[in-house]
């Protein structure tokens, strides 16, 4: 009897690492999202939460759920997915089907995600079937307890590590390697990345030109606390970056990647001395034609702009365009915190 | 570490004779769960080694199978000694005789150092070379948790309960010197009546980002790293056998430029490391000493990590 070793899954789970600065290493993930769906799962498989016979539920426009379904497909477990019509494109989908994944899609006729109509439909599926596993990606500890494998890399990689940058949509991956990586290194700073119109930051929500961050509800794994500053960053900038890591790095990431290289370049630029990771979640297959197509982009209106060099200070909350890049002191503050302080500011302005 | 001495210089053959020695420690960098190379969590520990501190194992070939242990209460030495023998297939016995510097309890570990000479000597005594592997197999099955001290100067992740190496970290610890110490009324602690910690998830990730910093650290010897490593352990370890004033020692060690703090995770002592090749390192090492002395520990000692002689 032969047993060779080999974990495909733990392997497409390990990023790449990147200097894209003499201080800046990106880790570049073809499918981060692998990593907490697989912890999540291994954890519930050991507690005796999930058994292999029962279905697998979640509410997802993307990568987690792709995650999933490629754990479900290799381990033989039911899946399916909620998602909404603006969120899910045709060969997403076919891929989706291709790996044995059920998927439920909601009319989304306002184009905002319809997370609340999402999570109508998970209850309705719940009720039906009682026995079934929500992994519950946003509330779930385990999701950001999944990134200590990404701290570990990053610390095997470049030892020390004085900041952190990385996007926030489930809140997981910033929070969750943050958290690891700041219990050895007090001094950490913590840099979010974050789009318009999304409220994980207070921002009012609203339609999102880029996806694969943001949120239109408060995930529970977003640890405001951990958080120094945040950058919100439009579709026009991360589209930009997108394509020149590809020109000037050979390093094909998705637009949500570009957004935290962005900044990750421009905080390796004013921090020289300090040792800076970005997380970069996802590749670029999926834009192939839309952010790496001349003629997808040429079509946005305003589009050629230069991107902005440096991010716009704010000392408030406000929404930007798609072409703006804002820049907020955050000072690991509580959400309640910040929009009483506005509060307090605007009276005391007036 | 293993000498024998079989003829007399006129020829005749003398009793044969083995010598076997184990440096002491200070107990461990970092100690928690890991995983193997499958995924499975084990309990393990890196060990902080301290080459002053050694037990001295002599070993005398009998033709009788009586085994006697000199002193007599070094039990675990007797017993790692018996099965050597019978690992070796031998049925004789002989008289083990065990000199030891190591101060006994308070998690220098005296008692696995008796036992891995006692290894040595007896294998020596029988002209046969020992793998480190196969001695921490003798050390646990002697003493049910051992240290990683067969390996000497290598930095390994040891699992203590199995004797099995889970990362060999490819060298050894980068050059430091350690300001020791000990608790407040510090009494020695019987290491294996301590119950097994129990730890919780996030701890169980945490571990993983300390074992990958001393991996870098010692890869490309950074006293930082380690230090860092240390700490966190330090203070992961307060919730199963807690040190009093562990926050104000690396209050301490941070106001000096240290590297950071160690703990014996399952005896009393305490250590600020510094980077040996940092400036000022004798004036640094002094000032903590003092500070530490006045914070109420006791038996201040300077110990040299693999300094290769240098002064400082």
């Amino acid at each position: 009897m032969v047993a060779l070793d080999g974990d495909y899954f733990r392997a497409l789970e390990t990023p790449r690492m990147a200097a894209l600065a003499p201080n800046l290493i990106a880790a570049a993930f073809p499918l981060m999202k692998l990593m907490p769906a697989r912890y999540i799962l291994d954890r519930a498989v050991a507690d005796g939460a999930f058994e292999a016979r029962m279905r697998i539920v979640e509410t997802t426009s993307g990568t987690f759920g792709m995650a999933l379904a490629l754990l479900s497909a290799a381990r033989g477990y039911r899946l399916t997915l909620v998602s909404a019509s603006s969120l899910v494109d045709a060969k997403y989908k076919a891929r989706l089907d291709g790996l044995g994944a059920q998927m439920i899609i909601t009319e989304d006729h306002a184009g905002d995600g319809d997370q609340l109509a999402r999570l109508q439909r998970l209850d309705d599926i719940r009720r039906a079937e009682p026995n079934c596993f929500w992994p519950r990606q946003y509330d779930n500890p385990g999701n950001a307890l999944a990134y200590a494998r990404l701290a570990e890399q990053l610390v095997q990689t470049v030892g020390e590590i004085d900041c952190l940058v990385g996007c926030v949509g489930s809140g997981g991956s910033l929070c969750g390697t943050a958290m690891f990586l700041r219990a050895v290194f007090p001094h950490l700073i913590v840099i979010a990345v974050d789009t318009h119109r999304s409220i994980l930051f207070g921002q009012p929500a609203g339609k999102r030109l880029l996806r694969g961050l943001g949120n239109s509800i408060l995930p529970g794994n977003l640890r405001h606390d951990l958080i120094d500053e945040v950058h919100w960053v439009g579709g026009y900038p991360a589209f930009s970056e997108a394509r020149r890591l590809l020109r000037e790095h050979g390093i094909f990431q998705g637009p949500t990647s570009a957004a935290a290289a962005l900044v990750g370049r421009w905080a390796a630029s004013t921090r020289p001395g300090a040792r800076i990771a970005v997380i970069m979640p996802d590749e670029g297959h999926r834009y192939a034609e839309t952010v790496f197509d001349d003629a997808w982009l040429g079509a946005l209106p305003g589009w050629p702009c230069s991107p902005p060099s440096e991010p716009r200070e704010v000392t408030i909350v406000e929404s930007g365009s798609e072409a703006d890049w804002m820049r907020f002191i955050w000072a690991r503050r509580s959400l309640d915190r910040i929009v009483d302080d506005e509060v307090k500011n605007e009276g005391r302005f007036r | 570490m293993a000498g024998i001495s079989e003829t007399a210089p006129n020829g005749k053959p003398l009793r044969r004779i083995g010598v076997g020695a184990a440096s002491g420690h200070h107990g461990e960098l970092l100690q928690g769960v890991f995983e193997d190379w499958n995924g499975q969590l084990h309990r393990g520990l890196v060990t902080l080694p301290l080459t002053r501190l050694v037990s001295k194992a002599t070993f005398t070939c009998a033709a009788t199978p009586d085994l006697t242990t000199r002193p007599g209460d070094k039990v675990k030495a007797g017993s790692a000694a018996r099965k050597t023998l019978s690992h070796l297939g031998v049925a004789e016995g002989g008289f083990l005789h065990i000199k030891s510097n190591i101060p006994i309890g308070h998690g220098y570990g005296s008692s696995t150092a008796d036992v891995v000479a006692a290894i040595h000597a007896v294998a020596a005594a029988h002209a046969v070379r020992l793998q480190p592997s196969r001695v921490s197999q003798l050390a646990v099955a002697a003493e049910r948790a051992s240290d990683a001290l067969a390996f000497d100067g290598r930095a390994v992740l040891f699992a203590q309960r199995e004797g099995a190496v889970l990362e060999d970290f490819g060298g050894s610890l980068p050059p430091l010197l350690l300001v020791g110490f000990k608790s407040i009324g510090g009494r020695p602690i019987d290491t294996l009546h301590l119950p097994p910690a129990r730890y919780d998830s996030t701890e169980i990730q945490q571990f993983r980002v300390l074992r990958a910093l001393i991996a870098y650290a010692v890869r490309y010897q950074d006293p930082n790293c380690l230090g860092r490593a240390a700490t966190a352990s330090a203070l992961l370890s307060q919730r199963h056998l807690p040190k009093q004033h562990l926050e104000r020692v690396i209050e301490i060690a941070e106001g000096s430029g240290a590297c950071g703090v160690q703990v014996a995770h399952s005896g009393s002592l305490l250590g600020i490391l510094f980077d040996h090749t940092g400036k000022n390192l004798r004036q640094r090492a002094e000032s903590v000493a003092a500070s530490v002395q006045r914070c109420g520990f006791c038996d201040v000692e300077f110990h040299q990590i693999n300094d290769d002689g240098a002064p400082w």
